[in-house]
């Protein structure tokens, strides 16, 4: 049987999750030059946010379909605040401090939120588990779940709805304004500091729906999660070409697929049989990001890096 | 003799600066000025180059907090936040255009009037029909602006694909797009031809008249002196003088000040022309347009 397409559809629906991660990323360091690296944290609390409300919340029982909007809400509500929470106090401060600072800060910060997690978040220290939302349908020579449709849906609707924001809204154009020329932003009547909030009120927004979905797609969620996801949509802002919107929607989906192919095809080539296998899929997914970073370094749509005045 | 004549005091004072200093560590950059600007009128201020001008204009819009000193709009004392400034009814320009070079020249001036409009998060994502109408009121009056300055025909092109004349004028519509009570223009003429210096002048007169009072800062002299019901001259931080373009214009010291020496006599106008020319040069070897034709 034919596996590609399948396969292709995992890459997907991989693939789109990285993408909402990387979008906290990518507007983040568009606007304010900064890498939060403590995003990958952020999705994670998105997790807890959203299993706190239906462990301790939601009565035992409920629908789902009634549940998932809610933890929705939840696990948003939580990784905003944490976000814009760490903007006040971890990062405005040094606003206009070397770039190493921030920098710190943010690795720290992701340091420390792992652990209050850990240490605090009854069980969180093991996988805990999360509701799956498993219930399979047979699309052709594709199966997919119910999770999977949460996931595809919830990235469309995001992402469209972001790009039309952005492009079309008043705070949209007050946005890109603040990412070309924060002084002149500021004269033109725009208030930065709002507009920054937004930034990371947004990232970590969408962060906390990827998590959601991660949660529903495999079954469980811990206080490591939050690392790898983070490093992978890293890679995709990065590989997308970063401070571009459509870059980390497009490098999200490029690394998912990538990293799918090359862990299910890549044992075919003769001599490669030690190199597939999902344990060797993170492998990949990096040396995609090199190869492209040496050939584009801004980037697959990022423009040149102008010096700033 | 220090001249204080107000000629033509039009109006009431839009803008009022009181003993005005700024310092940088030890470096004093501005030193006590008062200055008053009134309504419907234009002001120049001239001076050789670092004596301050540019720092000054910085300390009106909100970018410098004085280190000592006031400065109020309309009676009120102005906040020392950008943005606030701005929404108060302070425009301006910059002497290095700064227009957001990957914006179309519509979205520019449509950022231009952010502080007269609003909309929040909700209503542009829903997209209700009070959004809808906002929505086309601000781009009417963008519109509107776009006319005035002459660039209508050009709202989709790229900012950065502006020739640098079109550049000037799209700023200055940008700035007037969040309705002002006095433009400041940094440099308006720097590195323009004398065709478009003399339509800019054209272009300042007509803000004028829309009740818009105007502050400059200009290195061209006939320029100043043309347009200018009062001058006002800066010298290492401090005013000089301040009078009618004829007053000014006559003043040794002004003279003194620009050529480094004493001058005797009558400023001649070939003398004139050639500080004209060499800081006209100057003005344009240090403006960088921000048009890099980094496509991809």
């Amino acid at each position: 049987m034919n596996t590609l397409p399948q396969q292709l559809a995992n890459g997907l629906l991989l693939g789109s999750m990285y993408g909402l991660i990387a979008i906290g990323y990518t507007m983040v360091y568009g606007i304010v030059q900064l890498i939060n690296f403590a995003h990958g944290e952020i999705f994670m609390t998105g997790a807890f946010g959203a299993l706190t409300v239906y462990f301790y919340i939601l009565p035992d029982g409920t629908p789902m379909a009634v549940a998932v909007p809610l933890m929705l809400i939840g696990g948003g509500i939580v990784a905003i605040l944490i976000a814009v929470g760490a903007e006040r106090f971890a990062y405005r401060p040094l606003r206009g401090a070397p770039r190493l600072a921030p920098l710190i800060t943010a690795i720290g910060l992701s340091l420390a939120l792992q652990e209050v997690v850990r240490n605090f978040y009854p069980g969180a220290d093991r996988a805990r588990a999360f509701p799956g939302l498993d219930a399979t349908h047979d699309l052709g020579s594709i199966t997919i779940k119910d999770a999977d449709i949460f996931l595809i849906v919830s990235a469309v609707v995001c992402m469209a709805a972001l790009a039309y924001f952005v492009r079309k809204s008043r705070t949209g154009r007050a946005m890109q304004a603040t990412a070309q020329d924060p002084d002149t932003a500021q004269l033109m009547g725009i208030d930065t500091n709002r507009i920054i909030v937004i930034a990371f009120a947004i990232g970590g927004f969408f962060a906390a729906v990827a998590a959601v979905a991660y949660g529903l797609k495999y079954g469980n969620v811990d206080y490591r999660m939050g690392f790898l996801m983070g490093l992978k949509a890293f890679t995709a802002a990065v590989l997308g070409g970063i401070g571009n919107i459509y870059g980390a929607m497009l490098g999200g989906l490029v690394l998912g697929i990538a990293e799918t192919l090359a862990s299910a095809y890549i044992d075919e080539i003769p001599g490669m049989q030690q190199l597939g296998g999902q344990s060797w899929a993170n492998v990949w997914a990096f040396c995609l990001l090199i190869i492209v970073l040496l050939v584009r370094p801004q980037g697959l749509l990022g423009e040149r890096v102008a010096d700033r005045a | 003799m220090i001249t204080m004549t107000t000629t033509t005091t039009t109006g009431t004072p839009v803008l009022e600066a009181t003993n005005v200093t700024m310092r940088f560590g030890g470096l004093t950059a501005v030193r006590s000025v008062d200055f008053t600007v009134n309504s419907g009128e234009i002001v120049g201020l001239i001076g050789p180059n670092g004596a301050g001008k540019t720092t000054f204009f910085n300390c009106l819009t909100g970018l410098y907090v004085p280190t000592e000193g006031t400065v109020s709009y309309k009676g009120t004392v102005l906040p020392p936040k950008p943005h606030l400034v701005t929404k108060a009814g302070i425009a301006r320009t910059f002497q290095n255009i700064r227009l957001f070079a990957n914006m179309t020249v519509l979205e520019n001036v449509l950022v231009g009037r952010h502080t007269r409009t609003k909309e929040g998060l909700w209503s542009a994502l829903l997209r209700g029909p009070g959004f809808k109408k906002a929505e086309r009121e601000s781009e009417e009056r963008a519109m509107e602006l776009l006319e005035f300055v002459g660039l209508a025909n050009k709202r989709d092109h790229l900012a950065r694909n502006l020739p640098y004349g079109e550049q000037r004028k799209l700023e200055i519509a940008r700035a007037l797009a969040s309705e002002p009570g006095l433009l400041l223009l940094d440099e308006p003429t720097a590195g323009m031809n004398p065709q478009e210096t003399r339509a800019t002048e054209e272009l300042v007169f007509a803000i004028r008249d829309k009740g818009i009072a105007v502050l400059l800062i200009e290195h061209d002299m006939r320029f100043v002196f043309n347009l200018c019901d009062r001058v006002a001259c800066l010298v290492q931080g401090e005013k000089l003088v301040e009078g009618t373009s004829d007053v000014v214009q006559s003043d040794e010291r002004v003279v003194a000040a620009y050529l480094g020496t004493p001058f005797e006599g009558v400023p001649e106008d070939s003398a004139l022309d050639e500080v004209e020319a060499a800081e006209a040069h100057s003005a344009t070897s240090t403006t960088s347009v921000e048009v890099e034709g980094d496509q991809k």
